[in-house]
């Protein structure tokens, strides 16, 4: 052990002697070779005005504590630049507090606040007189630490794999690849049509789609609708099978290689099909690194058209490629602007337009545009569990604007934000659910093609893998969620054991060795997290598959942060019948395969 | 431009490829010291391989720098796993500790009677050594390896994208 105060004194001796640890130095060496005109122009153009203060939304959640504000953020970097960089700091230090690191800790440090007090949302840049973009260089910072090894696991876990696997939620090719034909049989099968399909790998299309690991890994219904309204509009599509991830976890690390490896993928996959266009699902990060950025990181002259999938669909309706009748989505609704979207990219007006094309009752949030308020989820901060109280405390005047504006649903065209939307509306109790434009397009959709005709009432699609005869663990501790979810499986001839804690889970999967094990992570006693990583350690119970539904956010960590293998099937509360059994067969179908 | 060469009856081939996915006798796993499995083709490894792999490392854990362990494959296409526990992220002499890494794993692969063995592109990506100074530093020890007594036949290198691929083509190319 290291008494503090000797530690202290080893640190100024370092100081003194201009020693540094490896990693300290090497960050040194990296930032110099980062410095450009736009970085060096933030570092030195801040005159502490304040401005940025009251743009922050951690500030705002944190009005006492001003090492939220951007300027306190920007300066820990900017004293840095100060004391190597710059002959004011190199000349007389300690009249401009320009400090240098020495140790690892002074690096970890850093990295709570490069990492944990920043989403760089952007908002400070746009409203900084100076024209400090603050965001900018904390990516810069981030990129310095992620290449010594000093970032929360969460961002260790995303970029390696997306680094070897080649998306950001470590999908295996063979599991993307079932998720899309089992969508596409689904599609066949309710188009009653052999052209409704999901063509994979197909040459000479007019548009390549590419989407986030999120949504086949858990919401892939929106993959459906994107391919109803690509039938509907008899559009010349495909999937690819490589290169298909258009998310790029090097936007959010800070890591220019990975951005330039990832956007790479998608354009070498794009030119391998041969397709005219390259069309992104909705995902704010995932626009802005492949339209925007992925050029630059991948060095990259693209030949080829890229647009978000909005710009798509809403081509599709002015046109008159598809008919949608706004009656169907028949709620309110508001619409929150993905930083991405809005202040890096300028992609506000085409998603209003289209939203109030396909429902009646849009209502305005304020502020808005540029000016809206990130989703707290931004800049990779759903992958750090560890600052996820501080996430979710600085989202208070997200879920204030939201709360405002009485409508039940919030449209978002970012992903990451459906996540992050989804969180603060649990956290803050919110009556609203969150929804994007691809869902309520499909829903609108007027559906005038179709195999043969058939009634206008829903066709009741034949499940793929029988619930009969499967025996089914049910975990969950509120006994009314617990009697109805027994009474679904049941119903489609499932055999259900019920357990109303983990212990009693872990007891009965390895007395009954269910089929499948359905998990809820917010249990007293033994958490749902907990009991997950249990079974999935113990060799009688490792290959069961389980099927998490919860309403907490705790899911991150099996997302992210996985010391097991991660579950095979994720549902979200509140879940009514059809989701829960379309997420326990796609489970069991799945595995059944396997 | 070559995608192998030959040195007498071995051969040093280049594949676009999951390595974790490859029909191979043994593939090399750029490994952590605790031995953790972990993200990107270490979880690969265990959804594809099961999860005694982890169990058997579990008890060989830690290992030092440069060391390298073997286990079996599980469901995987390939027998064996090499483990390397190779440089990582800026580390201090890291081309010479890469070059003691490889070596060890082909020592470990020649005592376990291997004679087909795949690496990937060793440290490059995530762990942030750049992709020619791996290609040189990994295709130059694998070729004065096989020029001495070794029961190993062919060793493939794993690239995952072209980005990977071209400078291992480019580096063979020097060598052909």
């Amino acid at each position: 052990m290291i008494y503090p105060g000797l530690q202290d004194r080893m640190v100024k001796n370092m100081a003194k002697n201009n020693e540094r640890s490896h990693k300290a130095q090497v960050v040194l060496e990296r930032f110099e070779k980062k410095l450009n005109r736009q970085i060096v122009g933030s570092l030195v153009a801040c005159v502490h005005c304040g401005n940025c203060t009251d743009c922050c939304h951690y500030v705002l959640a944190n009005p006492g504590d001003t090492t939220f504000a951007p300027a306190y953020k920007a300066d820990q970097i900017r004293k840095i630049f100060k004391r190597h960089f710059d002959w004011t700091g190199r000349v007389l230090p300690w009249w401009v507090k320009a400090k240098s690191v020495y140790t690892d800790e002074d690096l970890e440090n850093l990295k709570d606040i490069v990492f944990g007090k920043c989403t760089n949302c952007r908002r400070c840049s746009i409203n900084c007189p100076m024209g400090v973009d603050y965001a900018t260089f904390n990516r810069m910072a981030r990129g310095l630490l992620v290449s010594v090894g000093i970032m929360p696991e969460g961002v260790a876990v995303v970029s390696k794999d997306q680094w070897e696997i080649g998306n950001q939620m470590g999908v295996l090719k063979e599991d993307y690849i079932e998720t899309l034909e089992w969508l596409s049989e689904e599609l066949e099968m309710e188009m009653n049509d052999p052209e409704a399909v999901i063509p994979i790998d197909k040459e000479d299309v007019d548009i390549v789609y590419t989407i986030n690991p999120r949504e086949i890994k858990y919401d892939p219904r929106t993959i459906s609708d994107a391919a109803r309204i690509f039938y509907q509009a008899r559009e010349s599509w495909t999937m690819p099978s490589d290169g298909w991830d258009m998310t790029n976890f090097g936007l959010f690390s800070g890591d220019d290689d990975l951005g330039g490896a990832v956007a790479g993928r998608v354009y070498e996959a794009t030119r391998k099909l041969r397709g005219k266009k390259l069309v992104m699902s909705e995902c704010g990060h995932g626009y802005r690194s492949t339209r925007c950025e992925g050029p630059n990181w991948a060095k990259d002259d693209i030949d080829f058209e890229m647009e978000s999938s909005v710009i798509t669909m809403l081509d599709y309706v002015k046109s008159g490629r598809i008919k949608i009748d706004k009656s169907k989505n028949d709620s309110s609704y508001t619409f929150h602007d993905s930083c991405n979207n809005a202040r890096s990219c300028g992609l506000f007006d085409e998603p209003r337009e289209l939203l109030q094309l396909a429902v009646d009752d849009f209502r305005e949030m304020y502020p808005n545009r540029a000016e809206n308020y990130c989703c707290t989820g931004g800049g990779g901060a759903m992958s750090m569990s560890e600052y996820s109280a501080r996430r979710l405390k600085s989202a208070k005047v997200k879920a204030d604007q939201l709360k405002a504006t009485g409508a039940k649903y919030v449209v978002t065209s970012c992903h990451n934000c459906v996540d992050g939307l989804t969180d603060v509306i649990k956290h803050y109790k919110l009556d609203m659910q969150v929804t994007q434009l691809v869902n309520l397009v499909a829903n609108a959709l007027v559906e005038e093609r179709r195999g043969i005709p058939v009634p206008e009432i829903p066709v009741e699609v034949k499940p793929a893998v029988s619930l009969s005869g499967k025996k089914i663990l049910v975990t969950d501790d509120e006994p009314d969620f617990l009697t109805f979810l027994t009474a679904v499986l049941e119903d489609n001839g499932a055999s259900v054991l019920t357990a109303s804690n983990g212990d009693e889970a872990i007891r009965l999967a390895l007395a009954e060795k269910p089929d499948l094990i359905t998990l809820d992570l917010s249990m007293p006693g033994k958490s749902g997290i907990e009991t997950f990583e249990i079974l999935r350690k113990d060799d009688d119970t490792t290959s069961i598959p389980v099927c998490i539904i919860t309403g907490k956010p705790e899911m991150r960590r099996l997302i992210y942060e996985r010391a097991v293998i991660p579950p095979e099937g994720y549902v979200d509360k509140p879940v009514d019948e059809e989701g829960i059994l379309v997420n326990v067969r796609k489970t069991l179908e799945l595995v059944h395969k396997k | 431009m070559a995608d192998e060469i030959r040195i007498g009856q071995r051969a040093i081939r280049l594949k676009n490829s999951d390595i974790t996915d490859m029909e191979v006798e043994c593939f090399v796993y750029y490994a952590r010291s605790d031995l953790k499995l972990g993200a990107g083709y270490g979880g690969a490894i265990a959804v594809r391989g099961g999860p005694q792999i982890q169990k058997t490392l579990d008890e060989m854990a830690p290992i030092g720098p440069c060391e390298a362990v073997i286990t079996d494959a599980g469901e995987l296409k390939a027998k064996y796993i090499i483990h390397a526990n190779g440089p990582k992220f800026q580390e201090e002499d890291a081309e010479s500790k890469l070059k003691t890494t490889i070596l060890n794993a082909l020592r470990l692969a020649d005592d376990k009677g291997i004679r087909q063995l795949a690496l990937p592109t060793m440290g490059t990506g995530f762990y942030g050594i750049p992709l020619d100074r791996s290609a040189d530093v990994s295709l130059n020890t694998v070729k004065n390896y096989l020029q001495n007594d070794t029961g190993i036949e062919e060793i493939i290198f794993c690239a995952i994208d072209s980005r990977e691929y071209l400078p291992f083509r480019t580096q063979l190319d020097k060598m052909a």
